[in-house]
């Protein structure tokens, strides 16, 4: 096994007992973003599992697969075997990014030159994933951060974004709210 | 394709040259991948077996689907047709490698007929979906496999699927009404009609049933719906013997009454599900859910006091009848996570889809759901009696410590020991959930009188062996060994 993923294998009962049904994809808002079998949460324990056994060689693309999630748990609180889904993508984002890979694709990152320093962002975030660097700068810790966006929706400077292609980016929203009201429009 | 250096990814089969970029023109850049991440994720299903595709192809039409058939026919390339992967058996593990056909992006529903009670699909629909886009008709599509939530229509028309209202409504097979199918050579078949009769030669259709990818690759199906029941009744009953639960199931079959629903969970399966999910069943040997259906509540009362009469025949204690729809809900809720609650049974081990359904004849019920306690002790793991046994269908799973070789090694004399016991009795290998790969040894000695007529029946309809080759008939005689396993013994 890769050093790295040592921490990992303490998991390794509970993706044993993940009997891999995909009752959890079905409702994962990023596999509706990205409709492949690898974007579902049991492949995102597949994943783990291949890491941590060493069937899998991580990669760019292992990382981006495991981290990308939005930490909604409609995964594990749809899961009967209660497998900790969104703890065990966690700790492997942890691992991953200790190996040197990019876990942000789902994280808010935040715009310097547009922060005003209000510090809204810190105090919204419920993973504790915004905190100053030493200069006072709020920056999102892509490990942590869940990708909830209440700190881009709270932003007063609107300098927090998320990115394109997962369905939460602003263009994105903005996108969706005209679609549906001119789906409605046309109802009518 | 940058594989691992992993024994998994070196036993992958030397692929086409080229082969992600041909098939890249025919579905669009996007629509193919090779990464091996995702040939890892798509190598699995829910079943213990793990082997390696060399692409993974989304088509977006019909017309796709042919093109990509086409050349993996004259190419020689193995295909591996995919729903939602729940199969329990190995059917969607590419065991000889080659291209795996993920059908989810065919998923519109065509047609909704509910003056010809039929709906037209696409083979990428997905059960539950069918079946909240036909609520608002006063319609429902009837089998109700417990894995409905993600199970495609094509995965489950390719693997004969059946579930809780099987009973009374049947099977996929009888749900059935036509199909339009692509064969190994690309060309597009209509097979079947729309009407509800038909004896107009042979039943082609119906051999696409059941046939798990390996003759065509199915991209509509015109299915038959019914209007959704006025009343539904359901009672649970206790018993303290298995045995007697058993013998209330047959009795109620052969008395004529008509359940919707008659269900049986043992002792195992109440706990587990108990733990997992906490749906406060009563702790007893086994519990049996009775349903009755229909548009006069007269009707139904009357079927349910029979079946009631008739558990209390066989001791049944604790009958708990009810109309309301919040309480069945819950139930068979708690039912449809049964599956992944076995896991949470016992410390350290899993629950893993081994021996996992049969059918036997009624009156066998009973002593089946013995022997399966009786087997799994002399093999030191733990088994469970449950299922859709209202259709003659019994599941099991086998429940282990994964990660112990010997533990495997009695999973393998437990499944053969059960196997030989479901063909003394005359029943069969599968009810539902198909053969594949784990069930294929059982299923070829229950079949040997066939197996040639099966054999030419897939040779005429796929002369290069492209269709997910490596199953049933020509399956490996040991699974254990067919494949990697899912899980790490030592
Ligand atoms: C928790 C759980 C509960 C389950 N409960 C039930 C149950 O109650 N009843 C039951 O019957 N089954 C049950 N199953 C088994 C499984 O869901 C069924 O076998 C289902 O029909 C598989 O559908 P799928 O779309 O997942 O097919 P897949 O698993 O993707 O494929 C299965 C087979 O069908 C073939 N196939 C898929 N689509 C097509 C197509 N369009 N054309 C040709 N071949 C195709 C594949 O090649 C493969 O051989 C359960 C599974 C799980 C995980
Ligand atoms: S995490 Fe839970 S719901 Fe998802 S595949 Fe595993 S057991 Fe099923
Ligand atoms: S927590 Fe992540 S993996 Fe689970 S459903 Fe939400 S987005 Fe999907
Ligand atoms: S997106 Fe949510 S979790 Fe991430 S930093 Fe913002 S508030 Fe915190």
């Amino acid at each position: 096994m890769t050093a790295n993923f040592k921490d990992l294998e303490k998991w390794s009962p509970e993706l044993n007992i993940c009997i891999r049904c995909g009752y959890c994809y079905e409702l994962c808002p990023l596999y509706k973003a990205h409709p492949w079998e690898s974007d579902t949460p049991r492949a995102k324990m597949l994943l783990v599992y291949g890491l941590l056994t060493g069937d899998l060689e991580p990669s760019q693309h292992v990382a981006e697969k495991i981290s990308e999630c939005f930490f909604c748990k409609n995964c594990e609180n749809n899961c009967s075997a209660n497998v900790p889904v969104t703890d065990i993508i966690k700790e492997a984002k942890a691992a991953l990014a200790e190996a040197g890979y990019e876990v942000d694709r789902t994280a808010s990152t935040v715009d310097e030159d547009l922060c005003c320093r209000c510090y809204t962002c810190v105090s919204v975030c419920k993973a504790e994933a915004v905190e100053p660097d030493e200069d006072g700068q709020p920056v999102v810790d892509p490990v942590e951060c869940e990708g909830c966006g209440v700190c881009a929706a709270s932003c007063p400077s609107g300098a927090i974004s998320q990115k394109d292609g997962f369905g939460v980016s602003r263009e994105e929203l903005r996108q969706l709210l005209l679609d549906t009201l001119r789906k409605g429009a046309q109802v009518e | 394709m940058t594989p691992g250096n992993h024994p998994i990814f070196r036993k992958v089969i030397p692929m086409k040259e080229g082969l992600v970029q041909d098939l890249q023109e025919i579905v669009g850049e996007d629509a193919v991948r090779d990464d091996p991440a995702d040939l890892y994720v798509y190598g699995s299903d829910s079943s213990v077996h793990c082997a390696l595709p060399w692409a993974i192809v989304r088509p977006g039409t019909v017309e796709e689907v042919q093109e990509i058939l086409r050349y993996a026919n004259s190419n020689g390339i193995p295909v591996v047709t995919r729903g939602a992967g729940s199969g329990m058996s190995g059917q969607a593990v590419p065991i000889q490698g080659g291209i795996i056909l993920d059908m989810k992006r065919l998923n519109k529903i065509l047609e909704i007929s509910p003056e010809n009670t039929y709906v037209r699909v696409q083979a990428g629909v997905v059960d539950d979906d069918l079946n909240r886009a036909l609520k608002p008709y006063g319609f429902m599509y009837p089998p109700a496999p417990a894995s409905s939530r993600i199970a495609t229509i094509g995965g489950e028309i390719a693997n004969n699927a059946s579930g809780t209202r099987s009973v009374k409504y049947g099977a996929t097979r009888d749900c059935v009404l036509g199909m339009k199918v692509v064969m190994a050579d690309g060309s597009l078949v209509n097979l079947g009609s729309t009407t509800r009769v038909e004896a107009s030669g042979y039943q082609v259709d119906r051999l696409m049933v059941g046939s798990e990818g390996t003759l065509g690759v199915i991209v509509e199906a015109t299915m038959k719906i019914v209007p959704i029941p006025k009343y539904r009744c359901m009672g649970v009953a206790c018993f303290n013997e298995l045995e007697e639960a058993g013998d209330t199931i047959s009795e109620i079959i052969a008395s004529g009454t008509q359940p919707s629903v008659l269900e049986l969970m043992d002792n195992v399966a109440i706990t587990a599900v108990n733990t997992a999910i906490d749906l406060g069943l009563p702790d007893v040997e086994a519990l049996l859910f009775i349903e009755a259906d229909g548009n006069v509540k007269e009707a139904v009362d009357y079927e349910i006091e029979r079946m009631k009469e008739i558990a209390e025949k066989y001791n049944a204690f604790g009958i708990d009848i009810s109309y309301d729809a919040e309480k069945r809900t819950k139930l068979f809720k708690g039912r449809k996570k049964l599956f992944a609650s076995l896991s949470r049974y016992k410390e350290g081990y899993s629950c893993t889809s081994l021996a996992d359904d049969m059918a036997v004849p009624y009156s066998r019920m009973a002593e089946m759901a013995r022997k399966i306690h009786d087997i799994a002790d002399r093999n030191d793991v733990i088994m469970t009696a449950y299922g859709h046994c209202g259709s003659g269908c019994v599941h099991t799973k086998i429940l282990m410590d994964p990660t112990r070789k010997e533990q495997w090694e009695g999973a393998r004399n437990a499944v053969r020991e059960i196997y030989e016991y479901v063909r003394s009795v005359g029943g069969t290998t599968s009810a539902e959930h198909g053969i594949g790969l784990s069930k294929a040894p059982a299923w070829k000695k229950e079949k040997q009188d066939s197996l040639e007529i099966i054999g030419a029946i897939k040779k005429a309809l796929d002369p290069n062996n492209i269709l997910n080759p490596g199953k049933l008939q020509d399956a490996p005689d040991d699974w254990l060994t067919a494949t990697d396993l899912r899980y790490k013994a030592e």
